[in-house]
């Protein structure tokens, strides 16, 4: 059979076609993705590992519930290997994929700040869990909060320590990265305007060895109350112990890692009595405990902020997308905004024009090794 | 006063432990010329076998570490074996680009079978510590810094006193005059290995109570130990030691009158300076004798 010119021309387009066509089609009947970038490997990837366990079962709820827009969700996950290039590498290999509707970002805000000029480029919503209050404030309205920011920490870490401790000359010290030096001057404006400027502000840099400097720092300061922003549990652990071996006991007011399972559970009796504020606390509310019973069923052991902000980042944007009914992002965008009254795990969800959902935090307690809820405070601001 | 002592005791016992991981870099320099990247994961994987033995299966402390330090030594065999032994007629580069790759295989191994949860692994002694007038000294870090001592001694007399160091010296001095002189060269590249992966499986096992146990522990240490041993002089054993201790030192005084935030900004300070100002390190001269 021999071929004519039209019939081998139409042949090499159809050839050339197909692969397009086929991915279309494909497309058309395929499931709702969402892109995660998470840390895998590196410092974080234990806080990793709880972030996908939180993702996950909120897409099981979703799925088990009818899907987004009459389709099965899809988690597409990328190792950011706890650093900012990795998770500049993991985002872009995520944005490669067109199909991907929406993305989960980090929960440190060194690496939303890493990644958040390809994020404007890209156009379509990310969520985050990053707490340096600028990240809603840097004109990239494709960035969503899903954890109270820590200008909301500092004031309930400086209000509670003033004001309910009773205690005074504060030492703050927290991590040199994005995170820590924008939750330490959170915490260090908060005191001021209470009339009780820090005396000691000391910042560390991550995955120390050793903090005996800090500590004696802390001790000469002859501060009354502790007042921290640690990034990584390990350091977390490490510190606490060689603070109460060099015998300081002042109470201990922290951000959330230092609540964290992993630090309880690492830095053992060192941090018994400690308070820290909680975006996630399972008896704040009917929502929360649902999501720790749930947990708790599906992994046997219980859950921290580290699995709820994912939790409720999965739910919400999948609420988000059905409401919008459609996976245009400027859609998404706006039903990811018009979110009120939402009851997620980490709280009642009320976004913001900034992309802020959560105004407020839970003051906790670490009762031997137990973590005990006191008390909410939420802001109108 | 009382401050100074306090940092002196920490930066002792942290430089204790960059020496002892410093010493088996300095070992496998001396018997191989090329620099094992692998060696901070030696420390990882001796305190995770620690974990498995003494916390997962119970067994005594005692006996967990000597299985932990046998395991190590297999691993150095091993590691010999895989990594340097098809490579030991090349060039330096793919032998530290196969240490390099190697480390990588053994943290993502770790990490793909115990997961990246760091753990927890409790001390020798029951007492945490004791306090010496205004000094607290940490129980662990007298261990870390009595084993060195220990070692330092250890190190010297087999070397200097014993006929198998003599031949392990022999070796790292010139690998052809051995061989002549009827010196198994493989096996002492050998023991080399064996004894340097069981020196860095005993940094981590020292360490682990004080830093946890995790996939990070070994490169964290590693590279301060590859510092002190530039600064000591790239080959000696003293080096390696002195520098190592040096380090501890600086960067805890650094911290504590300078700045925390740029402790480590103070070793690598002092790497680049003996980098420039004095590239063969404090123990230079016998480098330079043996090149």
């Amino acid at each position: 059979m021999r071929l004519t010119r039209r019939e081998f021309a139409a042949g090499i387009a159809a050839g050339v076609a197909a692969p397009y066509v086929l991915r279309s089609a494909n497309a058309q009947a395929a499931t709702i993705k969402i892109g995660m970038c998470v840390p895998v490997t590196g410092p974080a990837a234990e806080q990793g590992l709880w972030a996908q366990n939180g993702a996950k079962l909120a897409l099981a709820a979703v799925n088990k519930a009818g899907g987004v827009l009459g389709k099965q969700v899809e988690l597409v996950i990328e190792d950011d290997q706890t650093t900012n290039p990795g998770i500049v590498l993991a985002f872009s290999k995520l944005a490669a994929q067109s199909d991907i509707v929406g993305f989960l970002g980090s929960i440190r805000s060194t690496q939303v700040h890493a990644m958040a000029p390809d994020v404007l480029k890209l156009g379509k919503p990310v969520m985050i869990g990053g707490t340096d209050p600028t990240l809603t404030h840097m004109n990239n309205p494709w960035l969503f909060r899903y954890r109270p920011n820590d200008s909301y920490s500092g004031r309930v870490i400086a209000d509670f320590g003033v004001n309910t401790l009773g205690k005074k000359k504060w030492a703050i010290v927290h991590s040199t990265d994005a995170f820590g030096t924008a939750g330490g001057k959170a915490l260090a404006s908060a005191l001021e305007k209470l009339g009780t400027p820090p005396v000691l502000d000391q910042g560390y840099a991550n995955q120390s060895q050793d903090f005996t400097p800090v500590v004696l720092a802390v001790k000469q300061s002859g501060a009354d109350v502790l007042g921290t922003y640690f990034t990584f549990e390990n350091d977390i652990g490490i510190f606490a112990r060689q603070l109460r071996q060099l015998g300081v006991n002042i109470p201990w007011v922290g951000s959330p890692s230092v609540v964290a399972v992993s630090s309880t559970k690492l830095a053992g009796p060192a941090l018994y009595g400690t308070y820290g504020v909680a975006d996630y606390a399972e008896e704040s509310s009917e929502a929360s405990k649902a999501f720790g019973k749930a947990y708790r069923d599906a992994y046997k052991f219980a859950p921290d902020n580290q699995s709820g902000w994912t939790y409720d980042a999965i739910t919400v944007l999948s609420a988000a997308i059905n409401k919008a009914g459609s996976t245009d992002p400027g859609k998404i965008r706006e039903a990811i905004l018009s979110t009120k009254k939402f009851p997620g795990a980490e709280g009642e969800y009320n976004f913001d024009q900034n992309g802020d959902g959560l105004h407020g935090y839970n003051v906790v307690r670490n009762e031997k090794g137990t973590i005990v809820y006191d008390k909410h405070i939420e802001f109108d601001d | 006063m009382d401050l100074v002592l306090q940092l002196l005791f920490t930066g002792i016992g942290i430089g204790a432990v960059y020496a002892l991981v410093a010493l088996g870099f300095v070992l496998i320099f001396r018997a191989t010329n090329v620099v094992n990247f692998a060696q901070g994961e030696f420390s990882m994987v001796a305190a995770y076998l620690m974990v498995v033995f003494a916390v997962d299966l119970g067994w005594p402390y005692w006996l967990s570490f000597l299985l932990a330090l046998a395991g190590m030594a297999l691993l150095g065999a091993i590691f010999n074996l895989g990594v340097y032994y098809p490579l030991r007629h090349r060039s330096f580069l793919p032998v530290i680009i196969a240490t390099i790759g190697a480390s990588i295989l053994m943290a993502n191994s770790v990490l793909a079978i115990y997961g990246p949860q760091p753990q927890v692994l409790e001390g020798w002694f029951e007492t945490p510590g004791i306090q010496l007038g205004p000094v607290y000294l940490d129980s662990q870090y007298l261990l870390i810094i009595a084993v060195t001592i220990v070692l330092v001694i250890f190190n010297y007399w087999f070397f200097e006193h014993t006929m198998l160091g003599k031949k392990l010296q022999a070796t790292s001095q010139d690998k052809e005059m051995a061989s002549l002189l009827g010196i198994s060269v493989s096996t002492m590249i050998m023991i080399t290995f064996i004894y340097s992966a069981v020196l860095g499986g005993l940094a981590g096992i020292l360490v682990a109570p004080v830093l946890f146990v995790s996939i990070q522990m070994g490169s964290t240490i590693a590279l301060k130990a590859f510092a002190a041993t530039i600064i000591g002089g790239f080959g000696d054993v003293a080096g390696a030691i002195i520098g190592g201790l040096a380090l501890g030192i600086i960067e805890t005084f650094g911290a504590a009158y300078i700045s925390v935030p740029y402790k480590d900004g103070f070793a690598f300070l002092v790497l680049v300076a003996f980098l420039v100002f004095r590239p063969q390190g404090i123990f230079g001269e016998r480098v330079a004798e043996k090149a």
